[in-house]
C-alpha cells in the first residue's frame, strides 16, 4: 500500500514534469486525485487494511494528496508564468496606428462664436429675442428714424421683395418689435441674419449680428461703456483696451463706434488693423427720442442704449480668417478646423 | 471725402504730424480711413529764372536760355515756345530722375550745350500739360529752392468718412473748422472781395423760381469778358487733390469753391441762355434732356430743371446740360448758387441713376445761408484768372428765408443722459468751440442759436451728442448700470436649438450655413408640382446674382449645392445639416411666413475612409438612426415613420414621411438619381428635412423615469419567416398587442434573406424580454407565456416558425 502510493505520487511527478499546458495539469489532476483517480482509489482502499495500520496510511496517504495537490498548483503556476511572459514578449501592437475614432462633426464657427456672445450677455441679464428675417421697410427704416428718401438709406445696400417689404439690413428691427410689445424696463439681445447687397472679400450679401437693447429710468452712456466693456473684455481678454468714438446712426443719439485694441499686433500696428492699432468691432448709441417717440414711450422720462456687433467680423478675429466668403461656402477642410 | 493736409492748413493753423491730425479727427467723429502722402520724387529740380533768352543757332524750333539757380548760371536748351526772359522755371539738373523715367544729363543738343532740363507739369507729374514748360508764379520764390518745397508737393491727403449728418463736413473749410476747434485754433475764412462793373444785373438778366419748394433759394452772378484757359497751377493741383479733374478755368473754379465752401455751383454760357434770363421749374413726364456727360436723361414731373426763356439747361442741383455748357468760345458766364430741396433731389439723382459732387451734397442739405458768400467767392476767383467784369449786384431769389433756429439745452439733463457731471462753464465753452451762439437762460439751462450751416442740430439731444463730442468720449465715465435678476435667458425654442446641434454633431454631423436666397432653377431641380409649398417662394427685387433671387423654402437645395462644393474639393464622406429660417409667401400677407427647419444630408462612407472601419456606405437606416438619436434627445416621443412613394425628389421605395403625434413633421429618404444629376451630383444622397417649430411643439418636457426591477430579467427569440412585403412593423405590432404585461421589450435583433429562407421572404428574428417588477419569474413561467405568445402570432400572421 505505501509503496503503491508513493509509487503513484512518483508517476504523477513524472507526467507534470512532461505538462505544457494548463489542460495537461487538469488531465493529471483528474488521473490522480479525480473522483475516478487512482489516488482517490487507493485511498478508497483504505477501509480493507487493519484497524491499527489504518491511522498510519491515512496519515501518509493525505501527506501525499496534499504534497500532489501543492505539486499540481506549482506546476499550474509555473505554465501560467510561462504563459505571461509569452504573452507579453510576443503580443505587440503598433500603437502609433490611429485609434478608431467615432466620427464626430462640429458646429460652425458662427454658431459658435455667437453662442459665446450670447453666453456673455446672458451673464449679464439679458433674454433673447427674434424677428424676421423679412422685414417692413417700416421696422427697417421708418421706426428707426430712417425715412424714405433720408441719406442715411446709403448706408444700407438693401436688397427689396417690394416696395414695403425687403430683407433686413440689420438686426435693429428687433429693437422695435420688442419695444412695441414690452414696456420698459428691457434688456435683450437679439442675434440673427442681416442682408445687404455687397459681395467681396470682406462683405457677403447675408450675414450676422447681434443686436443688443437696454432701456430703463436711468440708463446713461456711461452704462453703454460699461456694458460693451466688460463685454469686449470677456470675449477678447481682461487687457483689451477699447475706445469710443463719435459716429452716426439715425436710431441712436449720441452715436458711437466702438474700437478695440487690434488682437494680432496688441496696437503695434499691422495689416488687419491698417496700421492703426484698433479695429472697429461694434456700433452703438443712446436710443434717440424719437425712436422712443415711435414707440410710444415717453423720452422724458426713459432712457436706453442700443448696440449691434458683426458675428463674421468677431470670428474673423478670433480664428484668424481673412476671406469673409469661407464662412458661407461650408467647405469640410474649413469645417473641420473648429 | 478726400481733404488735402496743404489745403487744409490755408484755413488753419495745424502745428502738429498729419497722423496726429488723423487720430484727432477720427476721434472728434471724423474717421479718416487712410492718410496716403503725396510723395514728389522730385531730386535735383530746382526753382531757376530764365535770365536771357535767344533763338538756337542751329535749329528753328528750339532756344537757348540761361538760367540762374542764384548761384549758378546754366545754359538750357528748350524746344516750348511759352516762355519769356524773366520767367521762374522748374529746372531739373544734371542727375534728376524725373518721374517719366527721363534721366537728366548734360548734353550737347544741335552743336550747343544743355546743362538741364526746363520742365512741364506732366513731366514732372503734377499735371497734365505737356505742350508748355511750367511757369512759376513769382510770389517770393527762392532760387535754387527744391521744386517740391517750393511748390508744396508734397502734401498729405486724408480720406474722411462723413457721416450723412454733418454735411457741412464735406468740404475742406467745414473739416477745418473742427480742427480749429479742436485745437483751439482760428478758422481763417479767405476774404472775398472784387470791383463790381457799373451795369445793374436786373437789367441783364432775371431769375424766377416756379416752385419755391423744390427750390427756396437761387442767386446768380454774372461776369462778362472772360477768357477761358487753363486755371493756375496750384488750383488744378487742390482739385486733383479733392479727387475732381482739372477742365478749364471757369468750370475749375466752381468746382474749386465747392471744395472749398460745400456749395454746389455752376457755370452757364450765359450766351447760351435764350432770352437771356433764368427760369426754375419742374419738367414734365417723359421730357427728355441731354445732360453735360451727353448722357439722354428721362425726366419726371418732380424733376426740378433750371430752364431759360425756352428750354431747360440743367437739372436742378444735380447737373448741367450739353446745351448751355461752358466751352472755350464762351465768353460771358453766369454763376449759379441755388439751395435745392433734399428730399427732393436725393429722388430725382435716384431716379435718374445720376450721383453727382452736387447732388451728394444738396441731398444732405448745404448751407442755405452761404449760398451768397459762395456765389461772391466764385465771382472773385473767376475775375481773378478768367479776366472779365461782373455786373452791378447779384441776383437773389429767396422767397422764404430761414432764420436761425434756438434751442434750449438743459445741463442737468446732458449730464443725466451721458452719466457726466460736467458743469455749466464746460458745456457753454464746447458749443461755442464750433461757433455756436450760446446764452444763458437759467441756472441749468442755455439756449443755443444754431448757425445755417449746421442744420443737423435740431433738439435738444443733438446739442447733448455735441457736448459728448466735444468733451471725448472717453472722458465719460465707465458705469454699470443696476440689472434686474432675469428668470431665462433662452425659451424652449432655443434651447431645443442649441440641444439638437449638440445631438447631431456628436453623431458626425457637421453644421452648415447656408445663403437664405438660393436659384430659382434648384427648386425646380426637385420636381414638385405646382402646389408643393416650396414652390411658394417669394423672389428678390434686386438680386445680386439670378442664383441667389429667391428666398429658401427648403435647405434641402443648399445641402445639395453644398455638397457639390465638397466634392469638387474632393471631400466625398459628408454628413451636413443645417437649421435655418425658410420663407413661405402667404396670400393677403406683406410678409411671409418664416419657419425655422433643420435638413441633413449623409452620403459616402460610413465611417469616412479608415484602416479599422469596414469601408460601408451610409444608407437609409444610418440617416433614419441619427432622426431617432435626434429624437430621443430632443425628448420627441410618439415619432412614427410612414412609409410614402410621393415625395417627388426622393426614391418612392426609400422614402418615409415623418410623423410626430399624429402630426406631419418632416421627410427622410434618398434622393433620386435624377435630381442628383440636375446638381450634377451621383452617388448615394440621403436627406431629411424637419419642420423644427412644429417638432418643439412635441417635445415632451415632463420627463418620468421608471423604476428600476429588482429581479432578473429572461430572454426568449423567436424567428419568423414571412413574405417580403410584410414589414417589421406589421410583426412588431402584432407581438405588442398579444404581449402579457410581462413583455417588458421587444427588439429586432436579425433580418436575413438566403440560405435556408425561400425566395421572396425573409426572416425577422425578435428577442422578447420578460420581466417582473414584484417577483423572479420561472423558466417554466417564461415558456409558458412564450409559447402560447408565438402560436397566436403564427395564427394572426401566416407567419412560420424559422427552427
Ligand atoms: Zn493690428
Amino acid at each position: 500500500m505505501k509503496e503503491e502510493l508513493e509509487r503513484l505520487f512518483a508517476e504523477a511527478l513524472e507526467k507534470l514534469k512532461g505538462a505544457v499546458e494548463e489542460r495537461q495539469v487538469a488531465e493529471i489532476k483528474a488521473e490522480f486525485l479525480g473522483k475516478k483517480g487512482k489516488i482517490t482509489a487507493l485511498l478508497r482502499g483504505l477501509v480493507n487494511i487493519s484497524q491499527e495500520q489504518r491511522p498510519v496510511m491515512g496519515c501518509l496517504a493525505n501527506e501525499i494528496k496534499i504534497s500532489l495537490e501543492e505539486k499540481i498548483k506549482e506546476s499550474l503556476e509555473v505554465i501560467r508564468e510561462r504563459k505571461r511572459k509569452e504573452y507579453l514578449l510576443h503580443e505587440s501592437l503598433d500603437i502609433t496606428l490611429p485609434g478608431r475614432r467615432v466620427p464626430i462633426g462640429r458646429k460652425h464657427p458662427i454658431t459658435e462664436v455667437c453662442n459665446e456672445i450670447i453666453g456673455i450677455f446672458l451673464g449679464l441679464g439679458f433674454q433673447i429675442s427674434e424677428g424676421p428675417e423679412v422685414e417692413l421697410d417700416y421696422y427697417n427704416f421708418e421706426a428707426l428714424n430712417i425715412p424714405k428718401d433720408h441719406p442715411a438709406r446709403d448706408m444700407h445696400d438693401t436688397f427689396y421683395i417690394s416696395d414695403e417689404v425687403l430683407l433686413r439690413t440689420h438686426t435693429s428691427p428687433v429693437q422695435i418689435r420688442v419695444m412695441e410689445k414690452q414696456s420698459p424696463p428691457i434688456q435683450i439681445i437679439a442675434p440673427g441674419k442681416a442682408f445687404r447687397c455687397d459681395s467681396d472679400v470682406s462683405h457677403t450679401p447675408m450675414f450676422h449680428q447681434v443686436e443688443g437693447l437696454m432701456v430703463g429710468d436711468n440708463i446713461t452712456f456711461g452704462d453703454l461703456k460699461g456694458i460693451l466693456t466688460i463685454f469686449v473684455h470677456q470675449m477678447f481678454g481682461d487687457k483689451t483696451r477699447l475706445r469710443f468714438r463719435p459716429s452716426f446712426f439715425p436710431f441712436t443719439e449720441p452715436s458711437a463706434e466702438v474700437d478695440m485694441q487690434c488682437v494680432i499686433c496688441r496696437g503695434k500696428g499691422c495689416r488687419v488693423c491698417s496700421f492703426s492699432g484698433w479695429l472697429e468691432i461694434l456700433g452703438s448709441g443712446m436710443v434717440d427720442p424719437e425712436v422712443f417717440k415711435i414707440v410710444g414711450y415717453n423720452p422724458n422720462e426713459i432712457t436706453g442704449f442700443a448696440f449691434g456687433l458683426g458675428i463674421e467680423r468677431v470670428a474673423m478675429l478670433k480664428y484668424g480668417i481673412n476671406d469673409i466668403r469661407m464662412f458661407f461656402e461650408n467647405d469640410m477642410r474649413f469645417l473641420g478646423q473648429f | 471725402m478726400k481733404a488735402s493736409f496743404n489745403w487744409l492748413r490755408e484755413y488753419v493753423d495745424i502745428d502738429f504730424a498729419p497722423d496726429e491730425l488723423g487720430e484727432d479727427l477720427t476721434m472728434a467723429g471724423f474717421e479718416v480711413e487712410s492718410i496716403s502722402k503725396v510723395d514728389a520724387n522730385l531730386n535735383n529740380v530746382v526753382v531757376g529764372k530764365i535770365m536771357s533768352l535767344k533763338p538756337h543757332p542751329n535749329a528753328d524750333k528750339l532756344s537757348l536760355c540761361q538760367v540762374s539757380t542764384g548761384g549758378h548760371l546754366y545754359s538750357v536748351v528748350c524746344g516750348a515756345a511759352n516762355m519769356i526772359s524773366g520767367d521762374y522755371v522748374a529746372l531739373a539738373l544734371e542727375g534728376a530722375l524725373l518721374p517719366n523715367g527721363v534721366k537728366i544729363k548734360n548734353t550737347r543738343i544741335r552743336g550747343e550745350l544743355s546743362q538741364g532740363m526746363m520742365c512741364s507739369e506732366e513731366e514732372l507729374k503734377i499735371g497734365r500739360d505737356s505742350q508748355r514748360i511750367l511757369i512759376l508764379q513769382d510770389d517770393g520764390l527762392e532760387l535754387g529752392k527744391d521744386i517740391a518745397s517750393a511748390l508744396n508737393l508734397e502734401d498729405y491727403i486724408f480720406e474722411i468718412n462723413i457721416t450723412p449728418n454733418r454735411p457741412d463736413c464735406l468740404s475742406i473749410i467745414g473739416i477745418a473748422r473742427e480742427i480749429a476747434s479742436i485745437t483751439g485754433k482760428i478758422l481763417k475764412i479767405p476774404k472775398i472781395e472784387y470791383r463790381e462793373g457799373n451795369e445793374k444785373i436786373d437789367k441783364l438778366t432775371s431769375v424766377e423760381i416756379h416752385d419755391p419748394e423744390l427750390c427756396p433759394r437761387y442767386s446768380a452772378s454774372l461776369i462778362n469778358d472772360v477768357t477761358i484757359g487753363l486755371s493756375p497751377f496750384w488750383m488744378r493741383r487742390r482739385l486733383e487733390s479733392a479727387g475732381i479733374r482739372p477742365i478749364s478755368n471757369v468750370v475749375d473754379v466752381t468746382n474749386y469753391v465747392l471744395m472749398e465752401f460745400g456749395q454746389p455751383l455752376h457755370a452757364f454760357d450765359f450766351d447760351l441762355l435764350s432770352e437771356r434770363r433764368i427760369v426754375v421749374q419742374r419738367a414734365d413726364d417723359g421730357d427728355i434732356f441731354t445732360s453735360l456727360d451727353g448722357m439722354e436723361r428721362h425726366l419726371f414731373s418732380d424733376t426740378l430743371m433750371i430752364c431759360d426763356g425756352e428750354k431747360p439747361v440743367a437739372i436742378g442741383g444735380i447737373m448741367g446740360g450739353l446745351n448751355s455748357e461752358v466751352s472755350e468760345n464762351t465768353s460771358n458766364v453766369l454763376i449759379e448758387s441755388a439751395y435745392f430741396n433734399p428730399t427732393n433731389i436725393r429722388k430725382t439723382s435716384k431716379k435718374l441713376g445720376l450721383q453727382t459732387e452736387a447732388s451728394y451734397r444738396f441731398e444732405r442739405g448745404v448751407d442755405y445761408g452761404g449760398v451768397i458768400r459762395a456765389l461772391n467767392r466764385a465771382t472773385q476767383l473767376v475775375l481773378d484768372f478768367c479776366g472779365g467784369k461782373t455786373a452791378k449786384g447779384i441776383v437773389d431769389q429767396y422767397p422764404s428765408p430761414v432764420f436761425p433756429k434756438e434751442i434750449s439745452l438743459s445741463v442737468n439733463k446732458t449730464n443725466k443722459i451721458l452719466g457726466t457731471s460736467l458743469k455749466k462753464m464746460k458745456v457753454k465753452r464746447h458749443l461755442k468751440g464750433i461757433e455756436l451762439d450760446v446764452k444763458d437762460l437759467d441756472r441749468d439751462k442755455v439756449i443755443v442759436k444754431i448757425p445755417s450751416f449746421r442744420m443737423d442740430l435740431h433738439r435738444e439731444v443733438d446739442l447733448i451728442e455735441e457736448v459728448a463730442r466735444l468733451d471725448g468720449y472717453n472722458n465719460i465715465p465707465t458705469t454699470t448700470p443696476v440689472v434686474r435678476v432675469n428668470t431665462a435667458g433662452k425659451n424652449p425654442a432655443q434651447v431645443s436649438q442649441d440641444r439638437a446641434k449638440d445631438i447631431l454633431t456628436s453623431i458626425g454631423y457637421y453644421e452648415v450655413v447656408n445663403y437664405s436666397f438660393i436659384s430659382p432653377l434648384s427648386v425646380a431641380l426637385l420636381n414638385l408640382d405646382d402646389e408643393h409649398p416650396y414652390k411658394r417662394f417669394i423672389s428678390i427685387k434686386n438680386p445680386l446674382r439670378e442664383d441667389q433671387s429667391i428666398m429658401r423654402t427648403t435647405l434641402i437645395p443648399g445641402l445639395l449645392n453644398t455638397m457639390k462644393t465638397n466634392v469638387y474639393n474632393k471631400n466625398l464622406n459628408l454628413k451636413l445639416f443645417e437649421l435655418g429660417t425658410v420663407f413661405y409667401s402667404v396670400e393677403h400677407e406683406k410678409l411671409p411666413k418664416e419657419k425655422k427647419m433643420l435638413s441633413a444630408l449623409a452620403t459616402g462612407l460610413k465611417y469616412g475612409e479608415s484602416w479599422s472601419f469596414p469601408g460601408e456606405g451610409i444608407d437609409f437606416y444610418d440617416i433614419k438612426g441619427s432622426l431617432e438619436n435626434l429624437f430621443e434627445g430632443l425628448n420627441v416621443m410618439n415619432f412614427n415613420f410612414l412609409p410614402t412613394p410621393d415625395i417627388p425628389y426622393l426614391h418612392p421605395g426609400k422614402s418615409s414621411i415623418i410623423m410626430v403625434d399624429n402630426t406631419e413633421i418632416g421627410t427622410v429618404g434618398e434622393v433620386r438619381s435624377e435630381v442628383l444629376e440636375g446638381y450634377e451630383l451621383s452617388d448615394t444622397v440621403y436627406v431629411f428635412e424637419l419642420d423644427f417649430d412644429l417638432m418643439v411643439k412635441h417635445t415632451f418636457s415632463d420627463k418620468k423615469i421608471k423604476p428600476l426591477s429588482k429581479y432578473p430579467p429572461i430572454y426568449r427569440d423567436i424567428a419568423l419567416i414571412v413574405d417580403e412585403s410584410v414589414q417589421f412593423k406589421d410583426i412588431y405590432n402584432a407581438i405588442n398587442k398579444l404581449s402579457n404585461k410581462l413583455v417588458d421589450n421587444i427588439q429586432v435583433f436579425d433580418v436575413y434573406r438566403g440560405r435556408s429562407v425561400a425566395n421572396g421572404k425573409k426572416s425577422l428574428a425578435y428577442r422578447i424580454k420578460y420581466q417582473s417588477y414584484e417577483r423572479t419569474l420561472t423558466d417554466k413561467e417564461v415558456n409558458n407565456i412564450h409559447e402560447k405568445l408565438v402560436s397566436n402570432l403564427v395564427e394572426k400572421t401566416g407567419a412560420r416558425i424559422r427552427e
